[in-house]
């Protein structure tokens, strides 16, 4: 291949297509770009040679890397181009240049800021993908995506705002904007970039833009944010703060806590915004492991394998609900069930999905979430904390399985009946998630014919020779798997037949954007609201008082006023507050 | 469709045919809006007692997976994991705490569905049927998408 090729940054030929796209009227021709660029990008990718700056730049005394390719990164933008490919599929059946175009855009600008050579670029593709996604959100047409979509644009640009800090902070005090990992959150800028990093990545009380705009967004959109913005973020973590301790209870805490959302929540697609940010959890708790700025080995694998195993069953998941959306209206779960007798494929697609995410074994979760267990399995031997979070992790393992593994085909196939009879999805979504199931099997089976099934993914990882050495499948680990998921299945059925299974009921739930959008809100109005009163009645006593001084001062020194009824007194009164006046006014400017 | 196709074909031809006619037949879904695949695949979902049976089959299948703990060696780096059941437990428990604190979160947490004033509709990019009120729209045409 020629060299001007192996040298472009895969995002940026996504970028172009994209940009491209949306002035093409012809719905085949757009179709066409948007399933060759991402297949295109692969090949580009894989022929690319590691570890070198392929295109560079000076900007202003700052040297500019924008396309450099190593073991940790590699994983990362590959998994970004199968789901770009695999969105476009998925959304065949649509003509929405804006949406076709912007999908494009979004994932290209994701992919270049994973190959990023050093801290400006990926700010600056950090920044291309907040403002390209919020399309995808508004092409759900509705007064609530629209308001959604300003608070995701905020918060994104915050997020944005504070790496541009960060960076600043950084080429101040060390002159250089590589890629090299922190040591510690006291750096310059450590701090600041941690926390824009941790937007993106919906850190506990940070994650409610997620939750909010994803389960608004357009069927198709849906799916495509499921996969971008906050793997990237996983990614900027593992490169930047690999072993940061605090990752470890940050991470721990966000595989919990969703978990107890996920279970009330009526939207499906939000309960799987929920899952997604449990599943981060996992991959920023692994991330934490190890000594800082190094981390281990065997989570690093861990949380790298996680996010491309991830972003391919969640799509998978947005993809079946997306599906069901499409043909019925609604991903409510109060509404829908007994959806297998019309959508029977997509049905079995969201089971594997479901069994992905599980993490049963043969299925992909189980080949990426072990190498992050035992790693943490690992540090609990020498240190008793570390059992606690291997608990935290193991409790979350079930939890995923209540919401994502059974809540969500059982609502939506299965369950009560809610009597919809439609058409089975169409048939390029079928063929995306037929494709995006296959992958999910094909990742998380042993390897029959060596360099296959998980040993394929375990090669692209960023510690090949430590993931080489992990065995996955062995029966002690797979049993005690099965002990988990299946005692946990169990008490699903248990707890349904003994009728204490929550009844899923509409309405909305309430997380930290109450606190924005109803307490901050109405902070807001009423800050107004009393302003609104305050001001003129403030404006009207100022008024009313000034205007009486001035008939006081009239009534007394106007010609006509107390001081003047006698001529001589008035005049001379006059004459002395002059004077007096004038002395003042020159003893204060000779003073 | 598929009574246009002449007949006189020889045998591959007629094969192909026939192979197609019973693809069609398999993906397309009924007036009732029944897939016929749904019977294949989980028409063991429609037995009478196929919440007995399930439930029976894990409980099985769960104690077995508890007693196989005697036979495999465990070599679990943290000690208490190695006792007798530990995961199945701890799987059990955990599921069990998440489910009924759905309960009291759900009494907290839930609120109306126009809590913050724009409940909204679905996206704009759902099928276009749906929109279409007419009887029968939602059924019988061929997909053409794609």
């Amino acid at each position: 291949m020629p060299a001007f090729l192996t040298d472009l940054n895969p995002g940026w030929l996504l970028i172009l297509a994209g940009l491209a796209a949306i002035f093409i009227k012809i719905r085949s021709v757009r179709q066409v770009i948007t399933i060759i660029t991402p297949v295109v990008a692969i090949l580009l990718l894989a022929t690319t040679q590691h570890g070198v700056d392929h295109l560079t730049y000076n900007a202003l005394g700052i040297e500019l890397s924008f396309y450099r390719v190593d073991s940790l990164n590699f994983i990362f933008g590959l998994a970004f181009l199968i789901a770009s490919l695999l969105n476009a599929i998925y959304a065949l059946h649509t003509d929405n240049r804006l949406q076709d175009g912007m999908a494009l855009a979004y994932a290209g600008a994701a992919v270049s800021a994973t190959f990023a050579g050093d801290l400006m670029t990926l700010f600056i593709f950090w920044e291309i993908t907040a403002i390209s996604s919020v399309f995808l959100i508004l092409q759900a047409g509705t007064r609530a995506a629209y308001f959604a979509s300003m608070r995701y644009l905020a918060v994104q640009i915050l997020s944005g705002v504070l790496l541009l800090d960060g960076i600043a902070y950084v080429w101040h005090y060390n002159g250089s904007l590589s890629l090299e990992a922190f040591t510690s959150l006291d750096q310059p800028g450590a701090l600041i970039i941690f926390i824009a990093f941790g937007i993106k990545a919906a850190f506990p009380f940070l994650h409610n833009w997620l939750q909010d705009s994803y389960p608004k967004s357009s069927v198709v959109g849906a799916v495509i944010l499921s996969a971008f913005t906050t793997k990237l973020a996983v990614y900027a973590f593992a490169r930047f703060f690999p072993g940061f301790n605090e990752l470890i209870w940050i991470g721990a805490v966000m595989t919990i806590f969703p978990v107890f959302f996920a279970v009330i929540e009526n939207d499906l697609r939000r309960v799987l915004a929920y899952s997604l940010n449990n599943q981060v959890g996992f991959m920023i708790c692994a991330i934490g492991v190890g000594v800082a700025g190094v981390g281990n080995p065997l989570a690093l694998n861990g949380a790298a394998a996680h996010a491309f195993v991830h972003i391919i069953y969640k799509a998978l998941l947005f993809m079946s609900i997306g599906a069901v959306l499409y043909r019925t209206g609604t991903a409510k779960a109060s509404e829908l069930g007994g959806l297998y007798r019309s959508m029977p494929w997509t049905a079995v697609f969201c089971i594997i999905g479901g069994l992905s995410i599980s993490a049963f074994p043969f299925f992909s979760g189980f080949i990426a979430k072990s190498l992050t267990m035992s790693a943490v399995a690992a540090e609990g031997a020498a240190n008793p904390a570390m059992i606690v979070v291997w608990l935290m992790l193991l409790f979350a393992s079930a939890g995923v399985l209540e919401h994502s593994g059974i809540k969500i085909p059982y609502f939506a196939f299965f369950g009560h009946d809610s009597g919809k009879r439609v058409k089975e999805a169409p048939f390029n979504m079928l063929l995306a998630m037929g494709m995006a199931a296959f992958l999910c099997i094909a990742v998380g089976l042993p390897a029959l014919v060596p360099g296959l099934g998980y040993q394929w993914l375990y090669g692209l990882l960023p510690y090949p020779i430590e993931a080489a050495a992990y065995q996955p499948f062995t029966l002690d680990h797979i049993l005690t798997q099965m002990q988990l998921l299946i005692l946990a299945v169990f008490a699903f059925i248990l707890l349904k037949r003994l009728m204490l299974y929550p009844a899923e009921k509409p309405g909305v739930i309430l997380d930290t954007d109450w606190l924005y959008r109803k307490v901050g809100y109405g902070a807001f109005r009423w800050v107004d609201t009393v302003w609104s009163k305050i001001g003129p009645a403030t404006a009207a006593i100022a008024t009313r008082l000034a205007s009486r001084a001035y008939d006081n001062m009239v009534a007394t020194f106007s010609p006509r006023g107390m001081l003047s009824r006698n001529v001589f007194s008035g005049g001379m009164t006059l004459w002395t507050a002059v004077i007096l006046g004038l002395v003042l006014l020159v003893s204060y400017l000779t003073s | 469709m598929t009574d246009e196709t002449p007949t006189g074909r020889d045998t591959s031809g007629r094969f192909v045919k026939r192979a197609a006619t019973a693809v069609s037949a398999m993906s397309r879904t009924s007036d009732e809006g029944i897939h016929p695949m749904s019977k294949v695949l989980f028409g063991w979902t429609e037995r009478k007692n196929i919440g007995a049976i399930l439930f029976w089959v894990f409980a099985v299948l769960s104690v077995l997976l508890v007693l196989a703990d005697l036979a495999v060696d465990r070599h679990e780096k943290i000690g208490f994991a190695n006792s007798v059941g530990f995961y199945g437990l701890w799987g059990f428990l955990s599921f069990a705490f998440v489910v009924l604190m759905g309960w009291p979160l759900g009494r907290l947490l839930r609120r109306d569905e126009d809590y913050y004033g724009d409940a909204g509709g679905p996206p704009a990019d759902v099928d276009p049927d749906l929109v279409d009120t007419r009887p029968g729209a939602a059924s019988g045409k061929p997909e053409g998408d794609a």
